[in-house]
């Protein structure tokens, strides 16, 4: 092993480094035997057999063979196997790539992905075989666009993108097309000059010189992800160049079916011309109708999925492809229909699904992308490589040139426009990352490839200038942005963590700005936004959110968010088996008023008391549970994922478990509580109402599980459950807490020990400690399945 | 703008109020224009019951904080001049002023803004925000949507995360540290008011 002598610091990578090569030889290998063994003429064992058994079948009398123990049928499996290699080899590379970390702080991944591209399709070509046509129209648009699109329209920040949707839409709109005709305009003009001896060049027309320029024109949602995300820049910019990339897919849809139609005829008239623009219209409009109808669609389904919570994921993946494909079909724009049907979908089917179903969704939409993205990057590596390339100088470096040139007159004379209506100007330093951040990349080529060869003659030309654009800029833009921002020191992305206090106030500025307009009789920004919300409330909420979440105020459901946050920390810190009761609760069984919020006199206030069989399987599954989830600790990191609760602070924890052990002192002390027939305590609304939140109408569902509360899906992200355990540690920590010996490593000490002192309050820490956990591990398919992993010491 | 010379000599005090404010005429002109709107009986003053004119201020939940801002305390009206200068706050703020430390500080700098919004939440103006002041608001903006021990559990985190000196209120600094992140400038600016 090469690492094993190398020193303890580098004991962990290069062993790996090594193994890594070794497998990645091995996987070049297996991939160009089996693409060998396919294309190649030459009779084969195989075909041998094949021969034989089916003369066999015909019953010629040929020589009986020995029964093939052992057969090589390659051509059976080859398309998943090439496809698994290639998905196995990307995300190995990927692997790779992380395991150099100065090389992946310098170059940026996508420029890396595209040179091992090189290298594969380099290794192909030399083994004599026919590279696969990998970026051709299928695969790319429809399998690997979509995951890429989905992941960046689920989780796109609304409020940012709301708040710009004018800048974005002037850049995305007007930038492109200025791009466009500008380039078309003076390529033609350029290839039309006549120096000395007429080139090839002569014969290029108008209409395709304007539809390369509108395939080139158009920033590429992929590889500003893939730049973008590694540089850590300020919110507003990513919106404003991410929001681009994705917006301009309509005008691109638009004309490029325009230039495509009218090429073959080669002229366009006026009518064409208007015709154009309302069928953008429609395009853009079009696609955002059928994905926000998905879109509801979905968060209706997910509205009754309380039973069956493993197929959630599943719908909000199928329901968004769909929308993709619906808007393909009608050569709307497919991109526009993710994007609309992901951020639709996403507020009420957060609401709506577990907590387990959230966080698939997030990492099945991570991994798929990511794979895409490398995919995409390797393939278009690969399909340089192959070409067919037609190396013309002016043609490429006029491109280059002037995609440079249109970009930045674009970016400079429309931020000027803008700043005219924009509160918060655009500076310099703004316009200059948002014209260098304008990357083209894999979209381009792929619509390019698609072009047919008879009507555009030029088409290798063009293929071959649009790869040297995206190499210019993937390679020099996406390198050298980094230590631009650095050098220009652009704002970075500020860390997301919003306390409660910007919360309230930024709702209580809302309200006050709402306030003053209507005041001043203008109709503005707050107006809208204001009434948009009420509707929201009243109506739209009512039906796609289930049950009793429709109507959480966001406030409330906020505040929840971070109160669940919190103790999910405590526990995985050591928060320990004996949380202290949840305070309190303001319903019993007749408590229960609609509307009003019950005065709650602290006689009615009630733990239920659990039988001791349940108590034990409850401490069971507490322990198992808590295993787990501490074992989880460790996030996966695509690039950026949500800032992971499980990553603050260690001191807060010591802190709050320091306060947490003064509370389970003052549990011994509580030890007067009434008891209340025990109500089924699985239902939801019941459990929140428990902890004092929903003081409105519930309905009881009947118990199916074993064990009470697991049936408490609560487990959303935005779960009221922490409530009161919150108030309890606040309430701790209200008195001084000495340092306390007990020890705080061990939390999974059996019970069995006998340091509960007062069993109701433990069983209901258990349950508490339980339903905070269930959030962690929703029941899957049933919870029998964890009482049966055995507690690993 | 022909008529806005005209407009303006109708105005109160307008060349004045041009100058404090950094309204422009045309600006000046609207807002008397909505002046005259909302004071039906052509007193010259707005009183509280005015302002009930605006329908969609009955619906706000801090509506009545927001008439009651525009009356200083005491006072049961109001003239244009006050009201403009209340509005005065919300414009966007001018990038480009001189940072000149004689002049005061303009009233629609970021610190201005919060200041209002500040007095909004302080509605006895001993400076703090205390936990009762933040009680209220927290029950108008939430309503009869949740309970009592929510709310108290919610004004209890917020003043635990913002009150650094420990005194269970918070005072004007507090209020601007924890709003540190926010974009005041473009959260609390109305833009036709530019």
């Amino acid at each position: 092993m090469p690492g094993s002598h190398s020193p303890a610091s580098f004991g962990k990578s290069l062993p790996e480094r090594g193994l890594l090569l070794l497998v990645v030889l091995v996987f070049l290998e297996g991939s160009v035997l089996p693409l060998g063994a396919a294309s190649s003429p030459d009779i084969s064992p195989q075909d041998n057999n094949m021969d034989h058994d089916k003369d066999e079948v015909k019953g010629h009398n040929i020589t009986k063979k020995a029964f093939p123990v052992l057969s090589v049928d390659y051509k059976h499996i080859h398309t998943p196997f090439e496809i698994s290699l290639w998905v196995l080899l990307a995300s190995l590379m990927k692997l790779g790539f992380h395991l150099i970390p100065r090389l992946s702080n310098i170059v940026p991944e996508s420029c890396l992905l595209i040179v091992v591209g090189l290298l594969v399709g380099g290794l192909i070509k030399l083994a004599g075989e026919k590279v696969p046509p990998v970026l051709d129209s299928q695969l790319f648009f429809l399998c690997l666009l979509p995951p890429i699109i989905l992941d960046a329209g689920y989780f796109l920040p609304i409020r940012p993108f709301m708040e710009n949707l004018g800048t974005i839409l002037m850049f995305a709109v007007v930038g492109t097309l200025w791009n466009a005709f500008f380039i078309g305009g003076l390529l033609y003009a350029v290839c039309q000059i006549q120096p000395a001896n007429p080139s090839n060049l002569n014969q290029l027309e108008l209409l395709p010189c304007l539809l390369f320029a509108s395939i080139i024109s158009a920033v590429d949602p992929v590889a500003v992800l893939a730049v973008f995300e590694e540089i850590h820049i300020n919110e507003l910019l990513h919106i404003l160049v991410f929001g681009e990339s994705l917006l301009n897919d309509a005008v691109t849809v638009v004309l490029y079916h325009l230039f495509e139609e009218y090429s073959g005829v080669g002229t366009v008239t006026v009518l064409d011309g208007i015709l154009g623009v309302i069928c953008f219209f429609v395009v853009a409009l079009g696609g955002v109708l059928v994905g926000a109808i998905y879109g509801i669609l979905a968060a209706f389904t997910s509205r009754f999925t309380s039973h069956t919570r493993v197929i959630e994921p599943l719908f909000v993946f199928v329901y968004s492809y769909m929308a993709y494909l619906s808007a393909e079909l009608f050569h709307l724009s497919g991109i526009m229909a993710l994007i609309a049907c992901g951020a639709v979908m996403r507020p009420y089917v957060e609401a709506n699904i577990s907590h387990k179903s959230h966080t698939t969704i997030k990492y099945f939409l991570k991994m798929w992308s990511s794979v895409s993205e490398t995919l995409i990057f390797i393939f278009l590596g690969v399909a340089t490589v192959e070409g067919p390339h037609s190396w013309n100088w002016t043609f490429v470096t006029v491109t280059v040139i002037l995609c440079l040139v249109a970009r930045v007159i674009g970016v400079v004379g429309l931020t000027y426009v803008i700043n005219k209506f924009r509160i918060v100007k655009l500076t310099t330093k703004d316009q200059f990352i948002i014209a260098y951040g304008g990357l083209r990349g894999a979209i381009a080529f792929s619509l390019c490839y698609l072009l047919r060869k008879d009507h555009f003659p030029m088409r290798e030309m063009f293929l071959t200038a649009i790869i040297t654009v995206i190499f210019f800029t993937v390679f020099v833009q996406g390198m050298t942005i980094k230590p631009l921002v650095e050098l220009l020191a652009v704002k970075k992305k500020q860390e997301a963590k919003r306390s409660i206090n910007e919360e309230i106030h930024t709702q209580f500025l809302d309200h006050l700005l709402t306030g003053i307009e209507d005041i001043c009789g203008h109709y503005g920004h707050h107006h809208w936004k204001d009434k948009l919300n009420r509707f929201n409330k009243k109506y739209v909420k009512k039906c796609l959110i289930a049950g009793e979440r429709s109507k959480e105020p966001q406030l409330i459901a906020f505040y929840h968010k971070m109160e669940m946050k919190q103790a999910i920390e405590l526990v995985e810190s050591g928060g320990g088996v004996k949380l202290p009761a949840a305070v309190p609760s303001t319903v019993s069984m007749q408590n229960i008023q609609p509307k009003k919020p019950p005065p709650a006199p602290p006689a009615e206030r009630a733990l239920p008391q659990l039988p001791k069989g349940r108590e034990e399987e409850i401490r069971k599954i507490l322990r198992s549970n808590l295993q787990r989830t501490r074992q989880r600790l460790r996030s996966y990191n695509r690039h950026t994922l949500v800032v992971d609760p499980y990553e603050d602070g260690l001191n807060d924890f010591l802190l709050k478990k320091q306060r947490m052990i003064e509370l389970e002192k003052k549990i011994t002390e509580m030890n007067n509580y009434l008891t209340v027939p025990a109500a089924p305590p699985d239902s939801p609304t019941i459990s929140r109402a428990r902890l004092a939140s929903d003081p409105q109408a519930y309905s009881v569902k009947p118990m199916s599980d074993s064990v009470p509360t697991i049936q408490v899906d609560l487990a959303s992200p935005q779960s009221p459950d922490s409530v009161n355990l919150m108030d309890e540690f606040r309430r701790a920590g209200q008195h001084q807490h000495q340092d306390d010996d007990e020890d705080r490593g061990l939390m999974m000490k059996p019970p069995s020990e006998g340091r509960r002192p007062n069993k109701p309050g433990e069983a209901e820490g258990a349950k508490d400690q339980q339903r905070l956990v269930r959030c962690l591990s929703d029941p899957g398919p049933s919870a029998d399945e964890d009482e049966d992993e055995p507690f690993l010491p | 703008m022909g008529s806005s010379s005209s407009a303006l000599t109708r105005v109160p005090q307008a060349e004045q109020l041009m100058q404090e404010t950094g309204f422009s005429p045309a600006h000046i002109v609207r807002l008397f224009d909505r002046f005259e709107f909302l004071d039906k009986e052509r007193r010259g003053e707005l009183r509280p019951q005015d302002f009930g004119a605006v329908k969609e201020l009955a619906m706000n939940p801090i509506g009545d904080r927001i008439i009651g801002a525009f009356f200083p305390p005491g006072q049961e009206t109001v003239d244009f001049p006050s009201f403009v200068r209340v509005l005065a706050r919300f414009r966007p703020v001018d990038k480009n002023r001189s940072r000149d430390p004689t002049q005061p500080e303009p009233v629609n700098s970021r610190t201005g803004k919060l200041k209002f919004a500040f007095q909004l939440y302080d509605q006895d103006r001993d400076g703090k925000i205390s936990r009762a002041e933040l009680l209220q608001v927290l029950r108008a903006m939430l309503g009869m949507q949740v309970t009592e021990e929510q709310l108290q559990s919610i004004a209890d985190r917020a003043i635990q995360e913002a009150d650094l000196d420990q005194d269970d209120a918070i005072s004007f600094e507090e209020f601007r540290k924890s709003l540190e992140k926010v974009n005041i400038d473009h959260k609390m600016s109305i833009r036709f008011l530019r």
